[in-house]
């Protein structure tokens, strides 16, 4: 486990093109060109989510053992997951980075082919990209710990393994839908494209996408950051004020 | 339709919404409470995170106050002197009830004590109320003796003040020490303390139901005024979004409640009342016996 999650680390950092070398020598080694529709989601009060769309070719050597998986992957964050205790009391484990969002997609030929370790490396493991504290790496607990955290994701939507959408268009371009969700947090997420032959890795890029506050949505959100009691003025102010003017109605 | 709500980074739909605080709104206009211990799981339930659902529902409970208040003032049914003076034994009860809070918290005891504390308290409370208002049902249906044996030992305290609005003659330490109790118990439970205050009122205070319901809100409008500029100054919860969408149900909700107590009898109020306060402790009693509690759960670390 502790040699996966280093080889994870390994390839979340190395550069695409240094992916190609895990490809079969025999094979042709497809590029990959891809493109987001939109490089930038701005939140607004009527933000109720959206679709990411993202265009991508792999031109050489289609066949039926090969095909594209795209994952929506980011901002990374720290998260705690606690047990309760069949006995009483309360266990705690620490992921010091794990992304908030992990949305992926892969076409049918490829999606359930493709050995885990494999995926691990593409970086398109949802629970390997959970990372505990370097003491807790070869925790005997560390799946069932990163188990619970997918499961846990799951249940708040920000985590889908079925949402993500690719078609195949004209000239070996693909397009992938990726949904967004409304509680996604803002911040810079990746959206990587991996290309799979045989079960093995042939081509990787990835695209930077920004979720970022617009409108009222930044205004609120700002304020209450950085200045609260102007903002604990305006919480208590609203409230007198509809109060007041239902009282004001009600009496006339 | 939806909309994103800033601080609870989650998108709702604002109908539902506005149902959600007009439901509970009404319950605060007919019965004088605030309403929070039926908002705050509401919240929950669609998704808002409890951070915020906690904080943001007494910006609602505020707005509905205010328009409640003005219902019952039209009524000459707020008795203000009777109020502040228990809203000040209800401030210093609760800071030290927030102490207290944060010493059971540190001894790791305090789910299971709040949870079998605030079941009792319901219980006892619910049953007596329900037994009460049933008996008087059967005569006059109006409010209960006054000369309780409470009443009669309350009668002797000294510092006697008089209460025109509520027609009482009483001394200012039962009215300081109900409010400091009920803060101190509102503070340790977690909730506004309304539906403590308002039995607390009419059966150890004698103050005639009518005035309870406008008196009570009439104390709910600062402690809750108090806590969202708390929350949102100190901790960032209150989503003011979530929160005017929630007043605007609230308040129409609040002035229907106000109108539909006008219908009843002062006895059929309490013996509603003590029903929801009983349906409060059998949901407790669910939640700690027999909803399955989830093995796991997520928190941000820092």
């Amino acid at each position: 486990m502790r040699l996966s999650v280093l080889l994870l680390a390994v390839f979340l950092v190395r550069p695409a093109a240094a992916q190609l070398s895990e490809a079969p020598r025999e094979a042709p080694q497809p590029m990959i060109v891809a493109g987001l529709a939109e490089d930038q989601v701005e939140v607004k009060v009527n933000y109720a989510g959206a679709r990411i769309v993202l265009f991508a070719t792999a031109p050489a050597d289609e066949s039926g053992s090969s095909g594209l998986a795209v994952a929506l992957i980011g901002p990374s964050a720290p998260a705690e997951v606690i047990r309760r205790k069949p006995t009483g009391g309360e266990e705690r484990f620490e992921f010091v980075t794990a992304p908030a969002v992990f949305a992926i997609g892969a076409e049918p030929q490829v999606a359930g082919t493709i050995p885990p370790d494999v995926m691990i490396e593409a970086g398109l493991n949802a629970a390997a990209s959970a990372m505990p504290k370097a003491d807790k790496l070869d925790s005997a607990d560390l799946d069932m710990w990163r188990a619970a955290f997918v499961d846990l994701k799951m249940s708040q939507g920000l985590y889908s393994f079925d949402t993500t959408t690719i078609e195949r268009l004209d000239g070996g371009l693909r397009r992938a839908k990726i949904k967004l969700p409304a509680n996604a947090p803002p911040g810079e997420y990746k959206v990587r494209a991996v290309a799979f032959r045989n079960g093995h890795t042939v081509g990787m890029t990835e695209k930077t996408l920004t979720l970022v506050r617009g409108g009222l949505d930044a205004t609120l959100f700002d304020l209450s950051r950085q200045h609260g009691f102007i903002y604990g003025f305006l919480a208590v102010l609203l409230g007198s004020i509809v109060g007041g003017i239902a009282a004001w109605i009600g009496r006339r | 339709m939806l909309i994103h709500l800033p601080i609870a980074q989650i998108a709702v739909d604002p109908l539902v919404i506005v149902a959600i605080g007009t439901m509970v709104g009404f319950l605060s206009g007919l019965f004088g409470v605030g309403g929070g211990f039926l908002l705050t799981p509401l919240l929950i339930f669609y998704g808002v995170p409890p951070a915020v659902a906690a904080s943001t529902q007494a910006n609602q409970v505020l707005a509905t106050s205010i328009a409640g208040v003005s219902a019952h003032w039209k009524e000459r049914a707020v008795d203000t002197r009777l109020g502040t003076l228990m809203l000040l034994g209800g401030l210093v009860g609760s800071t030290i009830g927030v102490a207290i809070f944060g010493v059971l918290k540190h001894f790791g005891v305090i789910d299971t004590t709040i949870s079998v504390l605030y079941v009792v308290l319901l219980g006892v409370i619910g049953g007596l109320m329900a037994w009460e208002s049933v008996g008087a049902l059967g005569k006059a249906g109006g409010d209960p003796g006054r000369r309780t044996r409470m009443n009669t030992w309350i009668r002797g305290l000294p510092y006697k003040r008089r209460f025109p609005r509520s027609g009482l003659y009483i001394s200012i330490i039962p009215l300081l020490g109900v409010g400091f109790v009920v803060g101190l118990l509102a503070a340790v439970l977690g909730v506004g303390g309304g539906f403590i205050l308002a039995p607390a009122m009419v059966y150890l205070l004698g103050v005639p139901t009518r005035v309870m319901v406008g008196t009570s809100l009439f104390q709910i409008i600062f402690l809750t005024a108090y806590v969202v500029f708390l929350q949102a100054t100190f901790n960032g919860t209150v989503d003011l979004v979530l929160g005017f969408v929630l007043m605007i149900g609230g308040v129409v909700g609040a002035r229907l409640g106000a109108a539909a107590g006008r219908k009843l009898k002062a006895a059929q109020l309490r013996l509603l009342l003590a029903l929801v306060v009983l349906a409060m402790a059998g949901r407790l009693v669910y939640d700690l016996y027999v909803e399955p509690k989830p093995a796991f759960r997520l928190e941000e670390a820092s």
